[in-house]
Formats: C-alpha cells, sequence, structure tokens
C-alpha cells in the first residue's frame, strides 16, 4: 500500500530494503508454523513425548486376573517376550486385528511370545462374544472396565500395542492397528528370529 | 459510502463481541468441580484442540475417571497433573507454564497484538484526518501527502517497518524459546505411587465414580475387577449393593451369603441379602432385615429400613 510512496521518498536500494522486511517476517512466520507443524506431525521427534512408555522404558505394571481367571502379571514375565495390545468391542480396527494377534501367539509361543489383550472400558460379555467371532478365544484378556490401565500405560486410544523385550523393556509401541508386516519387522528380532 | 460504513462497524461490532465471548469461555472457571476444572485444562491426547473434559473420545473419558479417582484419594492437582504429563507428555497442559520461559509465551500475543494495533491506529488516523479536512477520501491512502501539521508524513510507513520488525523479533524469540520450555517443563521427579503399587483402592474408588453417575453396569464391572485382584468382604458387599440396583438380586444374595458364611451376622452382608430377597421372597427378606435391625439398631440405614419392614 505504501510502496509507491515510499520509492518517491527515499532513494531507491533503501526503500527496496523496507519493502524486503514484511515479507520477511511473513517468511518467519511460516518458518515457524511449518516447524511447529512437523514437531507436531511427528511424534518421535518430541523428546518431551510420553516418557512412561517410550521404548527402552520399563513397562508400567500391569497385573489382574484374566476373563478365563488365571493370575496375570507382566513382571513375572521377564525373559518371554510380552505383546501387550489395548482393544475393545466397540472399536471396528481391534476387531480386523484381533485374528492376527492370535495367529501370532499361535506362531511363536514355543519362542516364548506372550500376548496379554487388555479391554478398554469394556463389557466382559461384549469382549468374550468379540473373542468367540474372532476366534481369539485363547489369548490372555485383562479387563480395564474404567481405562485406568490405558491412561496409566499413556495409550492415546485403542487399538494400541507395546512390545515388551525379554529384558523387560518397551521395545516398540504402535498407535493403531498393527499388521503382519509391523509385526514381522518389529517382533521377529526379539524372538531372536533372523 | 455510508452504507459500506454501518456494515463495517456491525461487521467490527460483530467480531468483537465473538472475541469477547470467546475470551469469557476460555477464562472463565468452568464450575465448582475440581475434576471437571483439572480436565478443562488438560489437552486431550487423542484429540485436536479439544479438552479432556469436553471430548468424547474414549481416552478422555478414562482420563476424567482418573482423575476424579485420584481427587478422591486425596492426590493433589499438581501430582496429577505430573502423572498425565509424565504419560501424554507436556503437550497435555494446555496453558504453557506463566514463568520462565513459558512466561514467552504468555508474552508473545500481547506484544504481537500492540506491535499490529499500533500501526494500525496510526494508519487509521491518519486516514480520517483528511477526509475530515474536506479532501478527496481516496487521496487519504496516500500517506506521503502532508496531511496536517502534526506529523511528517512518513511516519506510517516507518511504523510499518518497525511493527514488522518486532514481528520478526517476536518470531525468533518463540522459535528459539519454544525447544527450552519443552525441556524445563518436563518434570523431574521420581516415579510416583500411582505408576506400582496396588490397583485395588484405585479400582474401588473409580467404581464409586461411576456410582455416583449412575453407570451401575460399569461400576459392577469394575467391582468384579476388583474383586478378581482381592478377594475381600467389603468388595463383596459394595458389588452386591450395585447388582441390587440393576436388579440382578441372585449374584447379590448369593455374595451376600459368601460373606455370611464367613462372618455370621455381619450387618451390613443381612442388610444387602434383605433388599436381594426383597424382589422373589419378601418374607425371608421380611425375617432378614429384622435380623439385620436387631444387629445394627443404630445403622445409618436402619431408619429406612425399620419403615420398609413395618409397611412392607
Amino acid at each position: 500500500m505504501t510502496g509507491t510512496s515510499h520509492r518517491r521518498r527515499l532513494p531507491g536500494r533503501l526503500a527496496l530494503r523496507r519493502r524486503w522486511v514484511p515479507l520477511l517476517a511473513l517468511l518467519g512466520i511460516g518458518a515457524l508454523g511449518a516447524t511447529m507443524a512437523v514437531r507436531v506431525a511427528d511424534p518421535e521427534s518430541g523428546t518431551d513425548g510420553s516418557p512412561v512408555s517410550a521404548p527402552g522404558a520399563p513397562p508400567p505394571p500391569l497385573t489382574g486376573h484374566s476373563l478365563s481367571g488365571t493370575p496375570v502379571d507382566l513382571a513375572g514375565l521377564r525373559g518371554r517376550v510380552v505383546v501387550v495390545n489395548l482393544f475393545a468391542s466397540w472399536c471396528g480396527p481391534c476387531r480386523d486385528e484381533l485374528p492376527l494377534l492370535a495367529e501370532t501367539r499361535r506362531r511363536w509361543t514355543s519362542r516364548d511370545l506372550q500376548v496379554i489383550a487388555v479391554a478398554v472400558r469394556d463389557s466382559t460379555t461384549a469382549v468374550r462374544a468379540l473373542l468367540a467371532e474372532t476366534g481369539a478365544e485363547e489369548l490372555t484378556v485383562l479387563p480395564d472396565p474404567a481405562g485406568a490401565t490405558a491412561v496409566n500405560w499413556g495409550a492415546f486410544g485403542v487399538p494400541e500395542t507395546f512390545l515388551v523385550d525379554r529384558e523387560g523393556r518397551i521395545a516398540d509401541r504402535a498407535t493403531g492397528p498393527v499388521t503382519a508386516k509391523w509385526l514381522d519387522r518389529h517382533l521377529t528380532p526379539l524372538l531372536g528370529i533372523p | 459510502m455510508r452504507g459500506r460504513r454501518i456494515a463495517g462497524t456491525l461487521l467490527l461490532l460483530v467480531l468483537l463481541l465473538g472475541a469477547v465471548v470467546g475470551t469469557y469461555r476460555s477464562v472463565r472457571p468452568v464450575d465448582d468441580d475440581p475434576a471437571r476444572r483439572l480436565a478443562a485444562e488438560l489437552r486431550c491426547p487423542a484429540c485436536q484442540g479439544e479438552s479432556v473434559a469436553d471430548s468424547r473420545s474414549p481416552i478422555a473419558a478414562a482420563m476424567r475417571d482418573v482423575i476424579t479417582a485420584q481427587l478422591g484419594q486425596g492426590r493433589s492437582p499438581d501430582e496429577i497433573r505430573t502423572y498425565l504429563v509424565r504419560r501424554y507428555g507436556a503437550e497435555v497442559l494446555s496453558a504453557p507454564p506463566a514463568r520462565g520461559w513459558g512466561l514467552a509465551l504468555w508474552l508473545v500475543p500481547v506484544l504481537a497484538l500492540g506491535a499490529g494495533a499500533f500501526p494500525a491506529v496510526h494508519a487509521y488516523r491518519r486516514h480520517r484526518r483528511p477526509a475530515a479536512a474536506g479532501s478527496r477520501p481516496r487521496a487519504a491512502d496516500a500517506v506521503v501527502r502532508p496531511a496536517g501539521p502534526s506529523r511528517p508524513a512518513v511516519s506510517a510507513g516507518r511504523v510499518w517497518t518497525a511493527g514488522a520488525v518486532t514481528v520478526l523479533v517476536l518470531v525468533g524469540g518463540v522459535a528459539v524459546a519454544a525447544p527450552r520450555l519443552a525441556d524445563t517443563s518436563r518434570p523431574a521427579r521420581p516415579p510416583d505411587p500411582a505408576a506400582s503399587a496396588d490397583p485395588v483402592p484405585d479400582l474401588l474408588a473409580l467404581a464409586r465414580t461411576m456410582e455416583e453417575q449412575n453407570r451401575y453396569e460399569v461400576a459392577a464391572e469394575i467391582y468384579r475387577t476388583a474383586l478378581h485382584q482381592q478377594p475381600a468382604d467389603e468388595i463383596r458387599l459394595r458389588l452386591a449393593f450395585t447388582l441390587i440396583r440393576i436388579g440382578q438380586a441372585a449374584e447379590a444374595t448369593r455374595l451376600a451369603e459368601a460373606v455370611l458364611a464367613s462372618r455370621p451376622d455381619t450387618p451390613d452382608a443381612l442388610l444387602m441379602l434383605g433388599l436381594a430377597q426383597r424382589g422373589n421372597d419378601p418374607t425371608a427378606s421380611t425375617r432378614t432385615l429384622r435380623r439385620f435391625l436387631d444387629r445394627a439398631p443404630g445403622h445409618p440405614a436402619a431408619a429406612e429400613i425399620r419403615h420398609l419392614v413395618g409397611s412392607g
């Protein structure tokens, strides 16, 4: 708006420089926005992400009685690889994921793999029905009726999966459904399978 | 011209009103419930731009329950904030701390507003003066024109430049401050007891919250889980009471009888058994409730039960 007037009154180079300043300001704001967008979009870069269940950290406690009544304690499973999967019958992707988890457990159980599925804010009746429907009855399911375990693990929702290695540390986590490819890439190395 | 002015003024008024309402909504105390107040100042980690109090996502609902339960156990809002920050990062806090580097984030909007408003007001005043003096209104855009005795004409341009430089400096300041802020706001605390130890008190507090919200099915589910962890008579009786409320008298009867088998004549167990029997066996119910009144005439529920037995 003021560009032409400046040019008339000021020496050319100075006027040009003044016109550059607002442009630079805009560029600065743009750069800041881009930096923040990248930080937000890439959870890995946020060093201040959830420290409790970050890879390398010891997992939060996971104890209780499974749906079938057997006592479960993650701390007692040191030496085995444990897949901790948070799911719910009201979650569509979880429904699709359960057969894969059941199949994975069957396949690697001889390699000391244990799968603990945590039923988040769900009723036991609905969970039993879902397990029957997806052929995943043999999974060890821990009820988490109020979602306190999910919050204690720093979960963002369901499904969410954590891998706990033989040393009892969190090795990896996946927000959203896991695929056979993801398990191949992240779980099989923990099991010592080349 | 006049119509445009009125439309412009109206638009400005609407925008101002919106700003005032928005500001009021964001700063007013939500209500007296401390759990809701704490939830309102936390960002839902699974959603965009929603607070834990407002979000309908299941994880936000779980966080609300956890907040209520932990407050119920006497934990302070600060401890709960720390608990959640250790799980979801500093991003769950919707307000940066107003000290140290965090202060910069509070000051930036104020400074930016000032830096933006000053040249705007200045330009507006320059725009009005020649118009009032009767010169052609369009000419007022040309700020170079000497338009009054007060100031040299080039000052508006200078002000814009100064404003732009200020914005640049502020942006730079924020860019430098943001990562440090993230560092300092990370709590350096030992793991809190909630991360370990016994889950049963947590579960019981949660179940009580559910009962207060009339969600008895969920409460019963939680009591069952707690009972698995710790087969205590007190939990059995709480579960029984919840089951009576949702009409599952048979299971409630079994639970009360189990308690009476190990501790005969426990008043609370007699009370639950009596209430559970009311639907199917009113005679047995009256008998049990009379026994309850014999054992515990001073029980908080005694007056009501006396009334119930007397009238039924």
